[in-house]
């Protein structure tokens, strides 16, 4: 198993680069290592023990893989099998497959390491790979989008490497078992740059345009696996340390509102997804002992919400509702949008059943409110008008596959979790979708209230990082 | 003391990313707060001794623990591989726009 983990660590990084050597194949190669990906993602769920690697002495680099990785990696892989299948056909040159490749590898060795020095260079290599992907398409608005990105992400990863010499300073080692007993100041500096490379609660707002600019493929990546990758160590962290496990769980119910809150007043499609993003990376962080089941639904979900989002034929959802759109595309959307509101039959319903069994009592409000608000915002697309002759052949070839696999994931992971279907389980979530399709109804479809997006400017994502600092260091200050 | 000075240079990189206009200047700020970062790093590896640990017949001296500094090269090839991409970023885009203040660039290109 050890042999087997560095092997499948190493494969993404050797073929990704085989890719751009070979390029007649790229797309068969990419798909490989998606494949490669998730049979290792299955092998782990067989083994009940975790398996650890201490790599070089106690000095470099942990590996920890469990369970809870299992559940990321698997994400992670499905994912880049369907984005792989969607640009099947679109003309992608192989420096596209080259960085979706590295991108997948180095999120995959986010997903496994335990110390904070492989997690920087993991995280640091995702921000290239994304950086390039974003700008892609080399216009100026892309090219400026990803920069933004990159200056966000690397800003906070230096306030991060800060922390990490505080704590090896404490420790003598860059574990993270060694946040327990590091001053307060090292634990702030860590969390500052995890939340906002994860985009939780303010210092998070870099991500709606982020993912809402960049084109389909990529943003059903970014969104389905790339902030997951700030949000796991969050996860291990409060896993591993039961004095920071209350700050995760605060930090996820207030990301949970605030990305909700968010999306109910939106108007555009794939920023509306994007800000929903942000609040079910709350829902992940608020049950830090589940939170993987939840991360690999919402993956699914919100990847096949931003390639459909890619095929409707406008973005604003005003117009979207004096156009119909084919009816099977609907359908899709509307698989999707249930399962992300919670609707049985679907993993969605399991995890969200998962996440509010293993919430504590001041989180449950909360909670409850953003679920609510998930139904509310998920109804804007659940009834858009449709029809079975318009816009028949707009879609492309690779979306079916890559919907196929997503949408039955989505049904298949329902095996997870299935205890959950009881009356009384059943009967709290339909009534939450109900009623915010009743309040859609009453309320929010007229609403034409808009957020300023004065927030999202790039200096203030970069000025408002020093005030997260403020306040995290306040929390975490004994 | 120093220290200190080792702080003063993040927090200056700091606020020369939030307070410059221009992208140019942006990017060398934050390479001025990641020359901070990595001083702090060679910092706390000399905190016992100054000499490096090779091999030799001198007993009992101070060693510089060499972890930190092994780490901090990673950053720094990092550091300098991502400066390299933004440099290239604003060059297209100074190209394209006859202007490099950022805040004319956010106003041209957010929807």
């Amino acid at each position: 198993m050890n042999t087997l983990t560095i092997i499948w660590i190493a494969i993404p990084l050797f073929i990704g680069f085989t890719i751009y050597l070979l390029p007649k194949i790229d797309r068969y190669l990419a798909l490989v290592v998606a494949i490669v990906s998730a049979g290792y993602a299955l092998q782990i769920f067989s083994h009940t023990s975790p398996l650890n690697l201490n790599l070089l002495d106690n000095f470099a680099v942990i590996l920890v893989v469990d369970h809870l990785s299992g559940f990321f990696i698997l994400t992670n892989a499905i994912v880049t099998a369907a984005v792989i299948l969607y640009c099947w056909n679109l003309e992608k040159t192989a420096f596209f497959y080259t960085q979706l490749i590295i991108l997948h590898g180095s999120v995959n060795s986010a997903f496994i390491c335990a110390d904070f020095i492989s997690l920087y260079v993991a995280l640091e290599v995702i921000g290239i790979a994304a950086f390039l992907l974003i700008a892609y398409p080399r216009s100026d608005r892309s090219i400026w989008v990803g920069l933004r990105y990159l200056f966000v992400s690397n800003t906070a990863m230096l306030f991060y490497l800060v922390g990490a010499i505080l704590v090896y300073q404490a420790h003598h080692s860059f574990s993270f078992a060694g946040l327990k007993g590091s001053p307060p100041e090292a634990i702030a500096l860590i969390f500052l740059g995890l939340l906002t490379k994860g985009g939780i609660f303010v210092s998070g707002l870099w991500l709606p345009l982020t993912h809402s600019e960049s084109e389909t493929p990529v943003s059903a990546m970014l969104s389905g696996v790339v902030v997951k990758a700030g949000v796991f160590p969050l996860v291990r962290c409060a896993l591993m340390i039961e004095e920071i496990d209350p700050i995760i769980r605060l930090f996820g119910v207030g990301t949970a509102l605030l990305g909700v809150g968010y999306a109910v007043f939106e108007k555009d499609s794939k920023r509306m997804l994007a800000f929903h993003t942000v609040s079910q990376l709350g829902f992940i962080l608020a049950a830090p002992e589940v939170g993987g089941f939840y991360a690999l639904t919402h993956g699914l979900v919100k990847s096949a919400l931003f390639l459909i989002a890619g095929v409707l034929p406008s973005r604003n959802l005003k117009e979207l509702k004096h156009q119909p759109i084919y009816t099977p595309i609907w359908i899709a959307l509307v698989i999707a949008s249930f399962s992300i509101s919670g609707f049985p039959l679907l993993s969605g319903f399991g995890a969200k059943i998962l996440t509010m069994k293993n919430i504590l009592s001041w989180q449950a409000i909360g909670m409850n409110l953003a679920a609510f608000g998930t139904a509310i915002s998920f109804a804007k697309f659940i009834f858009l008008p449709h029809d079975s002759q318009t816009g028949q052949g707009k879609v492309k070839p690779g979306f079916w596959p890559a919907m196929a696999l997503l949408l039955g994931g989505l049904i298949i992971a329902n095996v997870v979790y299935f205890q959950a279907y009881t009356v009384a389980n059943t009967i709290k979530p339909l009534a939450t979708i109900f009623l915010g399709w009743l309040a859609y109804f009453l309320i929010f479809q007229r609403s034409i209230i808009k957020f300023p997006r004065a927030i999202e400017q790039f200096e203030h994502l970069i000025g408002g990082m020093s005030l997260m600092l403020i306040l995290i260091f306040w929390m975490v200050f004994p | 003391m120093l220290e200190a000075f080792i702080f003063a240079t993040i927090l200056i990189g700091f606020f020369g990313i939030v307070f410059k206009q221009n992208l140019v200047m942006k990017i060398i700020s934050m390479d001025v707060m990641s020359t901070g970062v990595i001083a702090y790093y060679v910092l706390v590896a000399s905190r016992k001794g100054l000499f490096t640990p090779i091999l030799g017949n001198k007993e009992n001296i101070n060693y510089a623990d060499p972890v930190p500094q092994a780490v901090i090269l990673t950053a720094i090839v990092i550091g300098f591989s991502i400066q390299a991409l933004m440099l290239v970023g604003v060059m297209k885009l100074a190209k394209n726009n006859p202007t490099l203040e950022s805040s004319e660039i956010e106003k041209n290109n957010t929807p």
